[in-house]
């Protein structure tokens, strides 16, 4: 089969096959007999890229009309890249190995903000110019979707369009009304314009941005008569009748997540308050344990697989959790199949249930407790307790587990040295829990990993207008954590300091970061969020080159009432709410989960999931 | 091998895309396809559970083949026919089963039989068939063969002649060898190696990737002496 990139090239690379293409349940069409070409790119390496299910679902989704071919595209590692541009090779699609500028759409998931020069390096290689005022009507469409798309505004000069929620909902009628009047012969800019009818569908250049002499955004207006004043993210309401392939795409080399992926419900009761997904995703619309038994089956079958994920934001709150458990452990008795539970709140049960499904192997267990003190805890309204934790490494250590990992992180709002130093004392306090059990009960050493990532505030949680902590904050945070902690059998590390301040900049960006981020790209930013190739001191010069100041953007405290950079977008979460839980997280209040009582967030308006669940 | 499973040979080709698949990456997806297939495959006892799957040599990254083995265990018995179609209904493009057997249970393992392999190496175009024409006989007759050889320590000088056991021209519109060599854990010679000494022999300059190897077979020695094919030596049932 005709290969872009010629065999003695891919051979000099690092894991050729991430640009053969060819995996088992790829989909082969032929381009000349559809009408619409989509590349779908991920901004990362294949391997992470392919582990991400919302690129699986949408494959199948837009591949199951016949008129439209949709292929994947990668962001090539910088030994390929160099090659690349060498050989003046454009960027292409893995399925049909042919370049991304014959494509009608081009679009990227966004699950990251640190991938975004990433974005303009794969417009760049494809030969498709990376600023929208630059393109032609030959140039593809750029559509972005995925979690950083809620804040749209530091990619806003370069897409043409970002699609704020589930793609399941809106692709349908967009291909079609693009089918439409492409026949006709109307221009790019007229099917863009007709998609302003369509809610849940931001063209950044219908909207105007002003702003204030103190550099704050006075007001974000539609220069379009059709434009909505905001724009609103769509949802699946039920994920029962929702889209969902039989097949999963199964790499030739190992990826991040090598295994089927059963996803039980979108969305999460919970409500911390630092976390982004807890509010963009809601409400929570669960699938049933039939519909997920028969979709387990027939991946597995497909796919080969030996492993079942079950994933959510947080798996203990699947309502069906037993049934489903028991229906898969029943399913696939003496098959070879682990079943693998990530985010599972550790208590008897949980335990009871990891013994059952690995009789032998004993991994990890995992406690996100986020902050070191009840306090703190309460400040972010994340609902786990000292004992739960003490008492879940008690019960796992007398299970035979013997490695336990701890999450925190540090910088979090009202956060003093005290909480840190609480970090410190609960990893020692988890150690000396486990020399409470008899001697003879512990064959092996007991070792605590804690790591600490370094709280970024994000759009659309209650802390979207706090300051972030600077990167040398952060350091000295890390390190006093480190220094405090006395067990040896403690590990303590904590995130990249700069990237996270980085991650900062470009989480509450505005529409004026597209200058730094093009401007990052050119002195040849990519892959920001791999460390050994993440540049702080370029992007440093980027926003100077720019005139803009990153602390701005990460460090500054901003007061309700200004206008936020995507304050023209709503993903149902009233601001009125998140401006009272981040009243009550002063006040170290915590806040019921959407199963005990409904808080009147807003996400009630989606008309479906929990909030129309009997309490 | 006391157990009640039984033993599977099979001959495979690894083509086209597959070429770009390293061998541990490669025995993963032929495990996963045969968990599509539904082929009763036996695993071993232990921590780690395995399905009990060998195949005779790992063929090189950026080789094709149209001649490799494989032998896996299964607890059932099927009709070597129906785990051929079976399997190859459910292999990725680029492998196909061309052949398969059912072995005795006493059959010696086919890593262990493994002794000589046969390779095309398809030039690239600054080797032309005439080169071949006048230098091939004069590169075969040389007392000694010496390319340098790296190991994981040293790089050393070393000589390459004993593990030919024959070299053929068979160029048509494009240079090509054919090369018989042994093969296995105790010999074992890679067909660049002799298209590297051939290049340096005829004043070339060596690029590995840019000439194209295919295995074409792997043979046994038969207690005549002979090299069989793996399959055509072995002891079926």
């Amino acid at each position: 089969m005709y290969r872009a990139i010629p065999d003695e090239i891919l051979l000099e690379c690092e894991k050729p096959a991430r640009y053969v293409g060819n995996e088992v349940n790829i989909v082969k069409k032929d381009p000349s007999k559809t009408d619409i070409r989509f590349a779908f790119c991920f901004p990362d390496v294949y391997e992470v890229g392919m582990s991400h299910l919302g690129l699986q679902i949408l494959y199948y989704f837009l591949n199951r009309r016949d008129d439209t071919y949709c292929e994947r595209c990668f962001a090539p590692w910088t030994d390929m890249e160099n090659k690349m541009r060498e050989k003046h090779i454009p960027l292409f699609a893995l399925e049909s190995q042919e370049p991304l500028k014959k494509f009608d759409f081009v679009g990227f998931t966004l699950q990251y903000e640190l991938c975004y020069t990433n974005v303009l390096n794969m417009l760049d290689l494809a030969g498709i110019p990376v600023y929208r005022k630059d393109r032609t009507e030959k140039d593809p469409i750029i559509i972005c979707g995925g979690s950083c798309a809620y804040n749209p505004e530091p990619l806003a000069d370069f897409v043409d369009i970002f699609y704020l929620g589930e793609g399941e909902v809106l692709y349908d009628e967009i291909l079609d009304i693009y089918k439409s009047f492409k026949k006709d012969g109307h221009t790019k800019q007229e099917f863009l314009e007709r998609l302003l009818d369509i809610d849940g569908l931001y063209m950044p250049q219908f909207y105007d941005v002003r702003y204030k002499q103190n550099g704050e955004v006075e007001a974000i207006t539609p220069n379009n008569t059709k434009a909505r004043r905001t724009i609103t993210k769509v949802i699946v309401k039920d994920m029962d009748k929702a889209f969902f392939p039989e097949k999963q795409l199964v790499p030739f080399i190992e990826v991040v997540h090598d295994r089927v992926t059963l996803e039980l419900f979108r969305g999460c009761i919970r409500g911390c308050r630092f976390c982004q997904a807890g509010f963009i995703y809601r409400p929570v619309r669960e699938k049933k344990a039939e519909t997920l038994l028969k979709q387990a089956e027939s991946l597995v079958k497909s796919s080969g697989h030996e492993e079942i994920s079950l994933t959510s934001l947080a798996t203990s709150d699947y309502t069906c959790f037993e049934a489903l458990a028991d229906g898969l452990l029943e399913k696939f008795k003496g098959k070879e199949i682990n079943l693998s539970l990530p985010s599972l709140r550790v208590d008897s049960f949980s335990l009871e249930l990891m013994k059952r499904i690995q009789e032998v192997r004993k991994s990890s267990l995992t406690f996100a407790a986020e902050a070191g003190t009840q306090r703190l805890r309460d400040v972010i309204n994340k609902n786990i307790s000292e004992d739960d934790i003490l008492n879940g490494c008690a019960l796992a250590f007398e299970g035979g587990w013997l490695k336990v990992k701890m999450y925190f992180m540090l910088g979090l709002p009202t956060e003093t040295d005290e909480d840190l130093y609480g970090i410190s004392s609960l990893c020692d306090k988890i150690v000396e829990k486990f020399f409470e059990i008899p001697k003879e009960n512990r064959p092996r050493p007991v070792t605590v990993n804690a790591s600490a990532s370094c709280f970024v505030p994000k759009p659309f949680t209650p802390f979207q207008w706090d300051a972030q902590d600077t990167y040398e904050d952060f350091g000295r945070k890390g390190q006093l954590v480190k220094n405090a902690i006395s067990r040896k059998q403690v590990r303590f590390t904590y995130h990249n300091t700069m990237m996270s301040s980085l991650e900062g900049v470009m989480a509450r960006g505005d529409r004026r970061v597209s200058a730094a981020v093009y401007k990052a790209w050119q002195l040849g930013c990519r892959y920001d969020g791999w460390s050994e190739l993440f540049d702080f001191e370029k992007w440093k010069q980027a926003f100077e080159y720019c005139g803009l100041d990153m602390a701005f953007y990460a460090n500054r405290k901003r007061s309700f009432d200004e206008v936020l950079p995507w304050d023209h977008i709503s993903v149902g979460v009233s601001k009125r709410f998140l401006i009272e839980e981040r009243e009550k997280a002063s006040k170290a209040e915590t806040t019921p989960n959407c199963r005990q009582i409904c808080s009147q967030c807003g996400a009630k308006c989606f008309k479906g999931g929990v909030c129309y669940d009997k309490q | 091998m006391t157990n009640n499973n039984f033993r599977y040979r099979f001959k495979f080709t690894k083509t086209d895309e597959m070429k770009f698949i390293g061998h541990l990456d490669f025995m993963v997806s032929f495990q996963r396809a045969c968990k599509r297939a539904d082929i009763p495959i036996a695993y071993s006892n232990g921590f780690n559970p395995h399905q009990l799957l060998n195949f005779a040599s790992p063929l090189s990254l950026g080789y094709t083949s149209i001649g490799d083995y494989g032998e896996f265990q299964l607890t059932k018995e099927i009709p070597a026919e129906e785990i051929k179609e079976r399997l190859n209904a459910a292999l990725p493009f680029g492998v196909r089963i061309l052949d398969a057997a059912e072995l005795k249970k006493e059959a010696e393992k086919v890593m262990t039989s493994l002794s000589a392999a046969a390779y095309e190496i398809e030039f690239e175009k600054s080797v032309t068939p005439d080169t071949i024409y006048e230098k091939l006989g004069s590169f075969i007759s040389q007392n000694e063969i010496i390319v340098l050889k790296k190991t994981k320590h040293k790089i050393e000088d070393t000589n390459i002649k004993p593990d030919i056991i024959n070299i053929t021209d068979i160029s048509d519109n494009t240079a090509k060898l054919k090369a018989v060599v042994y093969s296995g854990s105790v010999r074992n010679l890679k067909p660049e190696s002799i298209a590297e000494a051939f290049m340096i022999y005829t004043g070339l300059e060596f690029f590995k990737n840019k000439n194209h190897y295919t295995r074409l077979d792997m043979y046994m020695t038969d207690e005549n002496g002979k090299l069989v094919g793996l399959l055509d030596g072995v002891e079926k049932i």
